[in-house]
């Protein structure tokens, strides 16, 4: 088994892109390393590379035929891209391979496909063997393109992610507004207080709740992230960093409410997107997810809610009185459980529960206050 | 009739003020500026010392603007005048009506003087004074017939009006687009006459040089026209996009016509060729929608062409752009004429004068995947449209990485269209607006691109054409452009 090196700049890839694609890179993770270092997302790359406009001419036409062989063949297999999307992300790849100034002039020559200048060497941010490598995984191993590029753009930000961490969703941009708009607007109080985001992965809630916090006057909020993933808590690390929140965001390592006794019956809020897809459902995902991101962070157990049971239980231990809370889950049917369940069960512990849809209007987020 | 002069002796320099049809108003004017003129003090105290008089001027319905006018123009010119220390000024013009003011050299040449007497305009290089003046004078009169100088007095005339109304400000909104245009207007009035004023300083300054034999201060002069006659040309570029939203950046969408692939596959084209003319202006550019054809091409696009003037320029291209060519969808290798629209939309800068939209007629639909969502699904897909429901104009971006800000780029977009929309309705308020893509009727076409059975492009407002349609599809439009503008200003002028 070939060892991942997760050292940034040769991005731990593949030297030769004839190689076969399984030597190419792996997504294993080895759990045991104390210490993972981050990857470096490719648009955070020097501009050590280069190739002839030609080459890279070249590349893209075999990248975008490529794409288009796909049609919507993945629509039809599991609900994947189909060939439209995939040559949007080809895009998006130039976009973070090549200076940002002259994006889109390579661009629009690329695609006008004139043959003027052909020996202008344009600065990549990557080897072309390793474009070759790495959108060859994207199309026939389905790797998801936020890997391929090591970033994820959610909300207003650009976070770093890679294999072992989950990618964050559109859906879950919500949670943010709710703490904005529920949460903060009614009790700007809450504003100074300690939050935390429970299995963070790559950051981006607690990171998207410090900034939101800090929009508050004289506001001194903290986010506490937790994750039990090393992988995750240095991805998430790397991503605070890139902020600039390290005075604003601790991230610490450990299973849920674990590694946060200290702020036991402190906290003014909780959010978390914890693993709700039910295991039966896991072998039948689309590729991209089902292969590639960490199971760890999906698989939700035999019903998917047994992690989303556990923060409730903690949240009412947890969150002082007045404190907020906001879940993602699996949808409906998941909601109205927990809702249930806070009723039933927690009776007196929380106040004014609501579940909230997501853009689709599925039931997604089940959020209310500590008593 | 009656006129008055005054006349300041001491060191050299003469003022003489002439009105004609003063009128009370005018009487009223030429106390102050008399006794401040004979105390011989600075031009500030000038300034204020007018302020008074307006005052008093501000009470009479009618004209009084001019007085305001008049004013920080004298305020202006003496500064200069004081500071020079030789020069001398004829004031001529009519209270109420248009310019005033009409600045000359200490023997009475004036600007329409220096063109009217057909100086023979030299090469650059000749170091003859006269070329240099006229040329620049030339230069002038283009700029004032590109600004519409008529018209822009008149707007000017008008805007002063609904500047002096005592009720004014009880729209603020109103109030504060009015007194906007009319700084606007003031500032380009200002420039021009600076202009003016400056070529006629350099040519008092030349003989005045000749006269006491100073070869340094004729050199330096000579230098100053020559300098003056190199920006007049580039002021003469600016002057065509002198609209009130040309310097904004701006919006291109083009949308194929009927004929299914081969006019899509032109529509990418014109898009192609719009991406690269911006480029090469050094303009950002930006996909913010995109919807593609089946089999090649896009059935319709927008750009965002962010930089100075962007608008300026490409709502020169407004309009219905018809293809010519031997298919290569065609099996049968047939010649096709396909058509393109191309709409442009300014992106205004000032936030005031923003369309509000209420949230609440809002309708944001966002790219879903089917089926569960959340975890389940792992897509770089994050669509967004949004719909004002009250007027029922959409947009949609899918082209930014994040919902969050697909929904962002989609607010821009229908913000301007918005804009837009309120701008067609102030049409008569304001010739500024292009047509929207709804708008734009197919009849409507602008420019012809052939490439079989010869090769040649023409623009059919202008009569403007190329016979290499490949450096045009290239983004090479800036002949077309500009030829269009000037044309259209030409136009204006004989309307007038």
């Amino acid at each position: 088994m070939m060892k991942l090196r997760l050292s940034g700049l040769s991005c731990g890839v593949c030297a030769n892109f004839r190689r076969p694609i399984s030597l190419c890179y792996s997504n294993s993770i080895s759990s045991s390393s104390a210490e993972v270092k981050p990857k470096i997302p490719l648009y955070l790359r020097p501009l050590s590379f280069s190739a002839s406009l030609s080459e890279l001419t070249q590349w893209h036409k075999w990248a975008k035929n490529l794409a288009s062989s796909v049609g919507s063949s993945f629509v039809h297999l599991d609900n994947g891209p189909d060939s439209t999307l995939l040559r949007r992300e080809l895009n998006w790849l130039l976009q973070d391979l090549l200076e940002l100034q002259h994006h889109s002039a390579i661009l629009s020559h690329l695609e006008s496909g004139n043959s003027e200048n052909v020996d202008v060497s344009v600065a990549l941010r990557a080897p072309l063997e390793e474009l070759y490598c790495v959108w060859r995984q994207r199309i026939e191993e389905r790797r998801p393109f936020q890997y391929v590029v090591g970033c994820e753009h959610w909300r207003d930000l650009v976070l770093s992610v890679q294999e072992g961490v989950l990618i964050p969703r559109p859906e879950t941009e919500m949670i943010i507004d709710l703490v904005e708009n529920v949460a903060l607007n009614k009790f700007p109080e809450l504003a100074k207080g300690f939050w935390a985001d429970l299995g963070t992965g790559s950051g981006a809630i607690a990171i998207a709740t410090a900034r939101t916090l800090s929009t508050h006057a004289h506001a001194h909020g903290r986010v506490i992230a937790t994750d039990l993933s090393p992988v995750a808590i240095a991805v998430a690390a790397f991503n605070v960093q890139i902020y600039g929140l390290q005075d604003v965001v601790e991230v610490r390592k450990g299973s849920w409410f674990e590694p946060l006794k200290d702020v036991r019956g402190k906290l003014a809020g909780v959010l978390s997107n914890p693993p709700y897809v039910p295991s039966g459902d896991i072998s039948g995902l689309q590729a991209e997810v089902g292969q590639h991101e960490p199971k760890l962070a999906l698989d939700g157990g035999i019903s998917g809610t047994s992690d989303l049971l556990h923060l409730i239980d903690g949240a009412a231990s947890m969150l002082k009185p007045g404190g907020f809370f906001a879940l993602e889950t699996n949808g409906e049917k998941q909601s109205k459980f927990l809702v249930d369940y806070i009723e039933n069960d927690k009776p007196g512990s929380f106040c004014n529960i609501n579940i909230v849809s997501d853009f689709a209007g599925i039931q997604r987020f089940v959020m209310g206050f500590r008593q | 009739m009656s006129a008055f002069i005054f006349k300041r002796a001491g060191n050299g320099s003469s003022l003489i003020s002439q009105y004609s049809r003063t009128k009370t108003r005018a009487l009223c004017f030429s106390q102050p500026l008399h006794s401040f003129l004979d105390s011989n003090q600075n031009s500030k105290v000038l300034d204020s010392g007018y302020s008074s008089i307006l005052l008093k001027s501000l009470k009479k319905p009618r004209g009084s603007f001019w007085a305001l006018q008049n004013s920080s123009f004298l305020g202006s010119q003496n500064q200069h005048s004081f500071h020079l220390n030789l020069k001398g000024w004829i004031w001529a013009g009519q209270f109420g009506t248009q310019a005033a003011i009409e600045p000359c050299t200490s023997d009475g040449l004036t600007v329409d003087g220096i063109t009217g007497s057909k100086w023979t305009i030299l090469e650059e290089s000749e170091s003859d004074w006269r070329s240099h003046a006229a040329a620049t004078a030339q230069s002038i009169q283009v700029i004032k017939k590109r600004l519409q100088w008529k018209k822009l007095m008149v707007r000017l005339d008008m805007l002063s009006v609904e500047l002096n109304k005592p009720d004014l400000w009880n729209d603020p909104v109103h109030a504060g687009k009015i007194s906007r245009e009319h700084g606007s207007l003031m500032g380009k009035i200002k420039e021009v006459k600076t202009f003016e004023q400056e070529l006629l300083e350099h040519i008092d300054m030349i003989k005045l040089a000749r006269e006491e034999n100073d070869s340094e201060l004729e050199s330096e002069s000579m230098k100053a026209l020559l300098r003056m006659r190199r920006d007049s040309k580039d002021k003469e570029l600016e002057a065509l996009l002198a609209g009130e939203h040309d310097s904004c950046s701006c919006y291109i969408e083009v949308q194929a016509g009927a004929g299914g692939t081969e006019s899509m596959d032109w529509a990418a084209m014109v898009m192609q060729m719009y991406q690269t003319w911006a480029q090469r202006r050094g303009y950002g550019v930006t996909v913010v929608d995109e919807m593609p054809g089946e089999i090649a091409g896009i059935k319709r696009a927008t750009i965002k062409v962010d930089g100075e003037y962007a608008f300026g320029y490409a709502k020169a291209e407004v309009g219905v752009h018809r293809l010519v060519r031997i298919s290569p969808f065609d099996s049968g290798k047939r010649r096709h004429t396909s058509f393109a629209a191309v709409a442009v939309i300014p992106i205004l800068g000032d936030v005031s004068t923003h369309v509000q939209i209420n949230e609440s007629d809002l309708r944001i639909e966002r790219f879903r995947a089917g089926g569960a969502g959340g975890q389940h699904v792992n897509t770089t897909e994050s669509a967004v449209r949004i719909v004002h429901i009250p007027t029922g104009i959409t947009a949609t971006c899918q082209n930014e990485r994040s919902q969050h800000q697909n929904k962002a780029s989609a607010m821009a977009v229908l913000q301007s269209r918005l804009d837009q929309l309120e701008m067609a309705h102030q049409a008569q308020m304001n010739s500024q607006h292009t047509q929207s893509l709804t708008e734009i009727s197919w009849g409507n076409q602008i420019r012809t691109y052939v490439l079989h059975p010869y090769r040649m492009v023409k623009d059919l407002r202008t009569n403007y054409e190329v016979s290499d349609p490949d450096s045009v599809l290239e983004g090479d439009l800036d002949d077309f452009i500009l030829s269009y503008l000037s044309a259209s200003l030409d136009k204006d002028d004989d309307e007038q």
